[in-house]
């Protein structure tokens, strides 16, 4: 395994679509790096720039502080689980997990390359498939053996392109959880790009925001909630996302727009009074959704909440967890 | 009760309807075939009776008399003749002949082997690397060399037979195996170019890109995992390019003679003493019609077996 970094990573598609601007960060060896950002701003292209997929046009990639970035992508060492994940169509399963043992760069030896797909394949639960051709798998089923094939080897660096979002929901609990437990075990480094908010959270050591080609903030998953540097970042993470409203409706005349967290707001008693649009009970939680002069606000109470729509209800923010942004959505912090 | 039947499946009458039409377009294009295929089985006298026998007592006279060379001789010199010493010198020397040596047939036929088979596999081979490279590389001025190499075809070749008669004689590639190949697989590969693209086209490039991180490069990737899904490509290619030069015969005419003459130009001369021998005209030409056949037939199966994208998600 090794410790990545990227210097000043341009990339621009075709002479005109900047993909990437300026990127700099480090993957400590061992670390578990989750990308963020929505769709476009750049995600795939960083893991393709890193595999070597893509030429870039400025900065350098180091791999453990030696450079990589003129190097062939078969010499990078890297495993990529695909977004559009890419099974050898005219191979089985076998076949594809067996696929880079049995490259000119590695040639392991029939025995150990069988032992090694067979304990892969039982961990991903797919043994029973060995046999099948490629595309007579599920879609969860073909996710799982792009997985694998990156599993079978142990190379620099592992780069995953939301590998896990075609999965059921149990499944995809279950993979992440032996995701975790195999990238503690053997250290491995990774970097990992997700919508998935519970995926980021409890998998990321570290979380680096892309928004259009520039990475905005990079954090650990506390300190991207807690402390997001403009409202772009703090909308990343969160469920019932992050309420963002004028300073203006609470007397804050000084700040144009916070930020506040549905869980951060409490119902019942406070200052402010509103009418509740709607009750969803999530089971552990419950979010109501209340109209404060014709703004929607989104609370999250523990438990369970009776009530009723259109009722007129109090409520009062925790100060203290106010988010205070400017005019440009960057944060201002305490003065 | 029918619950397995989808949707999608054609209803039973639609069903019959299309297999009666396939039956009676392939009867209708088989007559003549079979009728070439019962001449060459045929004596020279049943073939040209009138009204045609479509029952009749077949004999390899056809095939004997392509094969060999023969001389009519009068009977006293055939009388003092020793015994024939197999079937098919009795059958020659019972129309009154005897085998002066074999015919030029085999040989013209094995030219059209090497040729045919030879350019099929140069254009096809040279064919895929330049797809593939037009297909996945940023090649300047990409457009026009892909309609410069449609444009070689927009003429009919024999435009410019003069040219190439006088090129060739001054390369000294006339009448030869390499000259013949050579000549087939330019006039092939622009069609094989445009047709493959067209198949690479449709292979994700994730699969190289897969298999490069792999640890292939690109030129084991594109062995290892595009060559064997563009098998639906290369098989038509080749189908067209086989036909195309196996068939050939304007150049064949042109340009070969001896050494290097294929069979199309050699079968108009199987012409008898005393008429038209049509059996052996219909064994040669049967015995023509088989490459191609088995060619086409060998390959099908991967014509069939349909494009298979079906693992990546798009
Ligand atoms: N091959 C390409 N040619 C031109 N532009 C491209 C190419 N690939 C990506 N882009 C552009 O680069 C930008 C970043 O794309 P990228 O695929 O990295 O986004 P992403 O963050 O992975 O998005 P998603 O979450 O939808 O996968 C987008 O604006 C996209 O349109
Ligand atoms: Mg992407």
């Amino acid at each position: 395994m090794a410790k990545i970094e990227l210097k000043n990573l341009s990339k621009t598609y075709n002479k005109k679509i900047e993909a990437l601007h300026d990127i700099n960060f480090t993957i400590e060896d061992g670390q578990f790096f989750v990308l963020l950002g929505p769709s476009g701003a750049g995600k795939t292209t960083t893991l393709r720039c890193i595999a070597g997929l893509e030429k870039i046009d400025n900065g350098s990639i180091l791999f453990n502080d030696e450079s990589v970035t003129e190097d062939q992508p078969a010499s990078r060492d890297v495993c990529f689980v695909f977004q559009q994940y890419s099974l050898y169509p005219h191979y089985s399963v076998y076949e594809n997990l067996a696929f880079p043992l049995r490259s000119p760069m590695r040639k392991l030896p029939e025995e150990e390359i069988k032992t090694k797909v067979e304990s892969i394949a039982s961990m991903l639960k797919i043994s029973n498939k060995l046999n099948n051709k490629a595309t007579q798998l599920s879609g969860g089923e073909m996710q799982r053996v792009a997985i694998g094939r990156a599993l079978v080897r142990e190379p620099n660096l592992y780069l995953m392109d939301e590998p896990l979002s075609s999965l059921d929901a149990k499944l995809r609990e279950s993979l992440r959880v032996e995701l975790k437990n195999i990238q503690t075990n053997l250290n491995s480094t990774i970097l990992y790009v997700t919508h998935d908010q519970a995926e980021a959270t409890t998998l990321a050591d570290k979380i680096g925001v892309l928004k259009e080609g520039h990475l905005v903030q990079i954090g650990t998953p506390e300190e991207i909630y807690e402390n997001p540097n403009s409202i772009y970042v703090s909308q990343r993470l969160g469920s019932p996302k992050i309420n963002i409203l004028p300073g203006k409706l609470f007397g804050m005349d000084d700040v144009p727009t916070f930020g506040i967290r549905p869980e951060n707001i409490t119902i019942g008693t406070g200052n402010y009074s509103a009418k509740i649009i709607s009750i969803e009970n999530l089971g552990s939680e419950t979010v109501v959704a209340l109209n404060f002069k014709d703004q929607e606000i989104l609370v999250s109470i523990q438990g369970n909440y009776k009530s009723s729509i259109n009722e007129t209800i109090n409520f009062d923010m925790n100060n203290e967890k106010v988010l205070r942004f400017d005019q440009k959505g960057n944060r201002i912090y305490e003065r | 009760m029918d619950t397995s039947r989808s949707y999608l499946e054609p209803s039973s009458f639609s069903k019959k309807l299309a297999a009666t039409i396939i039956i009676v377009y392939t009867v209708i294009t088989l007559i003549p075939i079979s009728w070439m295929v019962m001449t060459s089985f045929k004596n020279v006298n049943s073939a040209i009776s009138y009204p045609p026998e479509v029952f009749f007592e077949p004999s390899l006279e056809g095939y004997v008399n392509l094969f060999t060379n023969r001389s009519r001789q009068s009977q006293e010199y055939l009388d003092s003749l020793p015994p024939p010493e197999n079937w098919y010198e009795e059958l020659v020397r019972s129309r009154e002949m005897v085998i002066t040596g074999p015919s030029k047939f085999l040989g013209r036929y094995s030219n059209s082997m090497i040729i045919g088979f030879g350019s099929t596999f140069a254009s096809v081979f040279l064919g895929a690397l330049a797809a593939y490279a037009f297909s996945r590389f940023r090649v300047p001025l990409k457009d026009d060399l892909l309609f410069f190499i449609l444009s070689t075809r927009m003429f009919p070749p024999i435009a410019v037979a003069v040219p190439i008669f006088i090129m060739y004689r001054k390369l000294g590639l006339g009448d030869t195996h390499l000259g013949m190949i050579i000549l087939y697989t330019v006039v092939n590969l622009s069609l094989a170019v445009w047709l493959l693209k067209g198949f690479m086209d449709e292979i994700p490039k994730e699969y190289e890109e897969a298999a490069m991180i792999d640890g292939y490069s690109r030129l084991q990737a594109f062995f290892k995992v595009v060559l064997p899904q563009a098998m639906t490509g290369i098989a038509a290619t080749a189908i067209f390019c086989m036909i195309f030069s196996w068939n050939e015969y304007a150049f064949a005419v042109l340009l070969t003679q001896f050494n290097a003459q294929t069979a199309p130009p050699f079968i108009p001369t199987i012409i008898g003493e005393g008429g038209l021998d049509w059996p052996a005209i219909g064994a040669g030409t049967t015995l023509f019609l088989l490459p191609v056949m088995i060619f086409t037939i060998i390959l099908r199966k991967h014509l069939l077996r349909g494009i298979t994208f079906g693992a990546v998600r798009k």
